[in-house]
């Protein structure tokens, strides 16, 4: 991995994810701290990223590198346990029975991925999904469900919607730049994840695996006759 | 070999997995002198420029600033560079004498953009207070925008105490404004009493 890769895109790309993963623009308190099991769930997709290759944090922070290099891994780490984090923030929703279900939706997919140990390409892939699905639920249909703008119609048949589900479906409504940001963010977290040092486990399997090889080989070459 | 004999020794030593070449570039003991102080720099820079970008995240989530002028406000004022504009806030107390206080708010906030002055700030709750003044009630929602204010200029004067030498003014006191603002709001039997119709705006 360049130093311009370590030291400057990622750092920046994460942080950038932290900053505007928990920006709701239009409330009088428009940045979010994350709850506390936003933390448990960043916490296990970083576990994840780690057991899947997607992250080498001997990579970012060793004893053979130097006290400056060692610093900008650190700062990596840190920026994306925060963007994890922050993520995890902006995708569930903020009241309700969508709240708990998207909750308990992350966990068990996380618990899941952990358990199930992918490489790095399909966890990456899993990683895409899952944003992609929370972001279409909580932007599109939970947005699209709380809208109060639109004709007479839609605002009655969204008030019988409320009033079946027992209001515990709607949430506040979200200002339009909401949905867009909300993209880039993710995005933006998935190319730095995707950009992230990944374990060079071919290099430090190969030799051990070729040693196994040898040992279970006849001697002198074996032939399947 | 073990796991950890794979992790490079340096930054300029890493293997490209990416590279179809495996041969070592040929370098110039210069080139190679060059090539590392320019990975420091870019590494130094980096990192400071993560860790101010960070320190500017934690002053964000802090402070809650609502607009872009408060942001910038905000940043100026951490290093001692913000001001308020001093025609606006001329022009701001020319209509708060005159009982303008629509127009007072607006030039104080033409003033102040960032609300980070505390002296605007009182005199943007002082407006609301006198134009939610009534004898026989008060505006509660102007009310509430003036404490809302008070509170604000009382946190951003130094050590909380704010005094405003204003001959026009009754109340000379953050503090003052504040406990009147919230007596306004409260409901009690005292607000039965009909002495109360000869009581006067401050």
């Amino acid at each position: 991995m360049s130093p311009r890769r370590e030291a400057v895109f990622l750092p920046l790309a994460l942080l950038t994810v932290a900053l505007f993963g928990g920006l709701e623009p239009g409330r009088a308190a428009p940045f979010t701290a994350p709850p506390l099991f936003a933390l448990v769930l960043a916490v296990m997709l970083f576990a994840a990223l780690v057991r899947s290759g997607a992250l080498a944090p001997e990579r970012l922070v060793h004893d053979s590198r130097t006290s400056l290099a060692n610093a900008n891994g650190a700062v990596v780490m840190l920026a994306l346990f925060g963007a994890s984090t922050q993520v995890v923030n902006l995708l569930t929703p903020r009241s309700g029975l969508p709240l708990v279900a998207v909750n308990a939706f992350l966990f068990v997919l996380l618990l899941n991925t952990l358990v199930a140990a992918p490489d790095r390409v399909r966890l990456l892939r899993s990683l895409m999904v899952i944003c992609g699905s929370a972001f279409v639920l909580k932007f599109v249909i939970l947005a699209g469900l709380s809208d109060p703008e639109g004709g007479r119609t839609k605002r009655v048949l969204v008030a019988l919607f409320d009033a079946a589900t027992l209001g515990t479906i709607a949430q506040d409504p979200l200002t339009d730049i909401a949905g867009y940001l909300a993209f880039f963010t993710i995005v933006l977290y998935l190319v730095a994840v995707a950009a992230l040092p990944r374990a060079t486990y071919a290099l430090a399997v190969t030799p051990r695996l070729n040693a196994q090889l040898t040992q279970s080989l006849p001697p002198e070459g074996g032939s399947h006759r | 070999m073990s796991p950890e004999s794979v992790v490079p020794s340096s930054e300029s030593d890493e293997l490209d997995p990416n590279s179809c070449d495996p041969r070592p570039a040929a370098r110039t003991p210069s080139s190679v002198v060059k090539g590392r102080v320019r990975e420091q720099v870019v590494r130094g820079a980096g990192l400071v420029v993560a860790l101010v970008y960070a320190a500017m995240i934690v002053w964000a989530y802090a402070r809650q600033p609502r607009t872009i002028a408060q942001v910038t406000g905000g940043l100026s004022a951490t290093i001692g560079a913000y001001r308020v504009e001093p025609r606006s806030y001329a022009d701001g107390l020319q209509f708060f004498r005159r009982d303008q206080f629509v127009e007072a708010r607006a030039a104080f906030a033409r003033a102040d953009p960032a609300e980070r002055d505390a002296q605007t700030q009182f005199y943007i709750a002082y407006s609301y207070y006198r134009e939610g003044w009534g004898r026989l009630y008060s505006t509660d929602a102007l009310f509430a925008k003036g404490l809302e204010s008070a509170n604000k200029a009382i946190a951003l004067a130094p050590g909380g105490r704010l005094v405003v030498d204003d001959p026009d003014l009754q109340m000379h006191s953050a503090d003052e404004l504040k406990a009147e603002l919230q007596r306004g709001l409260e409901r009690d039997l005292s607000d039965l009493n009909p002495m109360r119709l000869f009581r006067t705006r401050k």
